[in-house]
This record gives structure tokens, sequence and C-alpha cells, in this order.
């Protein structure tokens, strides 16, 4: 015979099984969240697991970065050269990508942060 | 006996008060890319004051080495024009010396006289401000009277050139030399372990404690990294690519980097990655070898000085120096076939 106690015991095996999967089964490099500079300065810090689309004010105008499944990315940029769209998907710890003309940059936070610099 | 348990407990949490080392970040733009500065300290009143020295040094020399904007390479520039002996600013003189020594060892594939070839591409600004290549009959007649870096006749601080189209342009080189300089300021403030990244080129010394800095290294064709290595003591690592800086114009990419045989983007390579002590010579070499190509890069890099080099192609295939397969750590499955090269 089941008692209160059971169930609260499955609710809380279940509610854990996701935190769990993501925890030992998931990219431990992958980062939990971006940080949006304009000119070198913080303007947000935003959860990669939150989908959703983000509009930056830059040097030239305006840039409008996407979350879609734990990683971001440059859409829309002012610039000319659009090597930040070209760029694609970042997601992983330390992983940076930046417009220079607009001067905007993401960075990812969190995760195994496995390296200090990337060489590009 | 209660007592002395005691007294252990509390020295042991009095450890946890003790400040320990840990990495100070401060990234500024700069040198038209984005310069990231990491230092490993416990003093963070220190680190501060050191990133703020850094970025005033780093704003003076973008504004003392542009070729463009006003300034004294600027005005260095103008007088080398008039074909009459010009004074080398103090500022510029150590920068002119180093490049020329580089460019000679290079055989001429990295030459800063190419001011003015650069801005016929739209390159000239660090950012790019072109949509198509210039006319081909007017790089045609460049080429034909190219200058070189031997065109500047050098005596007792005086300049004089002997090409009306020499124009210096230290791009391919300022920011390596500028990384060694804030290493050099790094070091005199009492730090011995930082990380100067500037836009993906960098220089690391000491290391964390003691464990060494992880440099990635990012795939020239597709997302994420290729590759990583471990750097303890004091190494720069830098990479040129066909992908840093460019334009496509009726379905061909045209890149940055130039080579100054043909007035064009150089062909044949991807990237380039250089592991060398000083981020100058690093900085010059990876430009010169991407211009040498699969059949020049290994004579240009041992006349250069270096052993550790990686070339990737624009098919992805990878050759590298004996030295650097020691190196290097693939961050890609499965691992891709790697040339090893005769040194």
């Amino acid at each position: 015979m089941l008692r209160r106690g059971d169930y609260l015991v499955f609710l809380a095996t279940l509610l854990l099984l996701p935190w769990l999967y993501f925890t030992l089964w998931g990219d431990q490099r992958a980062g939990a969240y971006a940080q949006i500079l304009v000119g070198g300065d913080q303007q947000a810090l935003v959860s990669l697991h939150q989908p959703q689309t983000i509009e930056v004010e830059g040097a030239l105008g305006l840039s409008i970065l996407e979350i879609v499944d734990g990683k971001i990315r440059f859409i829309t940029s002012a610039c000319q050269g659009k090597q930040c769209i070209h760029r694609g998907w970042i997601n992983l710890g330390g992983e940076v990508v930046s417009c220079l003309p607009n001067q905007v940059s993401i960075a990812i936070l969190g995760g195994e942060q496995r390296f200090d610099a990337i060489n590009f | 006996m209660r007592y002395l348990l005691l007294l252990i407990m509390v020295l042991a949490l009095s450890g946890c008060d003790h400040p320990s080392a840990h990495s100070h970040k401060q990234q500024m733009y700069v040198f038209g890319t984005l310069v990231e500065v990491i230092i490993w300290t416990e003093d963070e009143a220190a680190a501060t004051e050191a990133m703020s020295q850094l970025s005033a040094q780093f704003q003076r020399q973008h504004q003392q080495w542009h070729p463009w904007e006003a300034g004294e390479l600027h005005t260095f520039n103008q007088q080398l024009t008039t074909g009459e002996p010009a004074p080398i600013p103090d500022v510029i003189a150590p920068l002119l010396q180093r490049a020329s020594e580089l460019s000679v060892a290079s055989g001429g594939l990295f030459d800063p006289s190419l001011g003015q070839l650069v801005k016929l591409w739209g390159f000239s600004d660090n950012l790019v401000n072109a949509t198509q290549p210039p006319d081909a009959e007017q790089l045609a007649d460049f080429i034909k009277q190219a200058p070189h870096i031997s065109d500047l006749e050098i005596n007792n601080g005086l300049a004089q050139s002997h090409n009306p189209l020499l124009y210096l342009d230290f791009g391919g080189f300022a920011k390596g030399y500028a990384v060694d300089r804030a290493i050099e300021t790094l070091r005199q403030m009492g730090f011995d372990n930082a990380i100067v990244n500037a836009g993906g080129d960098l220089r690391a010394i000491g290391s964390k404690d003691e464990w060494p800095w992880r440099i990635g290294i990012r795939n020239p064709r597709g997302e994420g990294l290729i590759a990583s290595l471990q750097i303890s003591g004091d190494e720069s690592v830098f990479t040129s690519g066909d992908y840093e800086r460019f334009y496509d114009y009726q379905g061909k990419r045209y890149h940055h980097i130039i080579d100054p045989r043909s007035g064009y983007p150089a062909e044949g390579f991807s990237s380039v990655t250089i592991l060398h002590h000083d981020a100058a010579t690093a900085d010059a070499a990876a430009t010169a070898l991407l211009v040498a190509g699969p059949e020049q890069w290994r004579e240009v890099a041992k006349k250069m000085g270096l052993s550790q080099v990686m070339v990737i192609t624009p098919r992805g295939e990878i050759s590298m120096s004996p030295a650097m397969v020691e190196r290097i750590r693939f961050e890609v499955s499965p691992e891709p076939d790697v040339n090893v090269v005769d040194w």
C-alpha cells in the first residue's frame, strides 16, 4: 500500500530526472548563460535555456540575437560584412563571438570551461 | 583534548580566509578588434590597475600606429610620399626595424610597405569597407611598380622612400607587437601569469597555479574547435585565416591577406597556425606562410626560425611540422588525417 510520502518521493524523483540527465549526460562544456556586451560593457546576462530573440543597439545600429536549445547566434546585424552572422551558433563555456563594427559581443559563461582562450 | 580539537578546527577554518589566486578578465575594443586580458593573481586591486594601464597603452598604440588615421605613422607616411628624407618618429622606429627584419626573413611575403595595396582592396581599416574587388588593370599597374620595404633607405634616424607607392601599414604584425609590449608591461608590474588575447591571437605566460593555460583552436571551416593545446611558460599562438575579414563578390570570397606577388588574396590555405615565443614573429609569420601557400610554406617557416606550424587547406587537409604534432590535441571526432612533413 503506497502512502502519501511514497508519492512525494516518486514526484521528487521525476522532477530530479531532467536535472540528472543534463548534469550527467549533457555536454559538460555547454555554458548556461550568455553575457552580452556593447563596447566592452555588459548589457545583459541571459539564460541559454530560455528561447528568445534579443535586440541590442550597437555602435552602428541594431543587432538581433537568437537563443534556441542552449545555443545563441547573431541573426541580424547593422554591420556590412555580416561575419558575426556567418560565425553561426556558439554554446561552449568560454566561446566568444563579436561583431566588431557594431561593437556587440556575446560571451558564453558557465559550463565546464575547458579553455582559457580561443585562438582563431 | 576537547580544546585541542577545537583549536585544530579553528586553524583549519582560518585557511579558508586566505585570498587565493583566480583569473581577472577584461575585454577592450582596440585595433579594430576585441582584446581580452586575463591575469591570474590574488591581488584584485593591482589587476584592475594593470587593466586600466593596458587599456590606455593599447589606445595610444592604436592612435600612433594607424596608417590612415591622424597620428605618428600617418604623418610619417605623408612625409615619405614626398621622397624627401623624413625623421623616423620614436614610437615608429622600433616597429619599423622589427617589421623590416621580419619582412627580409619572410622573403618579402610579409611586407609592411604595401599600405596602398591593402587600401585598394578595402581592408585598410581593420574593418571591411569594400563590397567588390578593385579593378584588375589598376591592380596590374600597382604590381608592376609595387614597393618593397627595401625601397626605404634609413640613415641616422632619417628615412627616405625611393618608391612613391610605398606606404607603411603594420597591419600584419602590429597586433603581435602590441601583445609583446603588453606582456612586457604586465611583467614590469609583477604579473608572471597572464594571457593577452588580441582578437584570437595571443601570448600566454606562466600558468594558473600549477595548471597550464588551455587554448582552443577554432575550426576554420564550420563551428566549434578543431584542436587544442596547453601552454605553461611563455608562448604565442597566432592564426591567420581566410575567414577573418572578407567579402563575397559574385560567388567568390575575397579575404584580407594579399599576396604581394600577384596583388590578389592569397590562395592555397584556409588557415595557418604558428606557435612561437614572441607574438610579433608569430603574427608576421602567420601572414607570410598563408601567402607562401602549399609549395613554399616549409621553406619560409624555416627561414623565419619557426618549428611549430599547422596549415589547413580549403578542403580541410591538415599538415604539421613534427614539433607541432607533439603539441596539438584534436577536438573533433573522428580525428582528421595529418600529413606530418619533413623538417
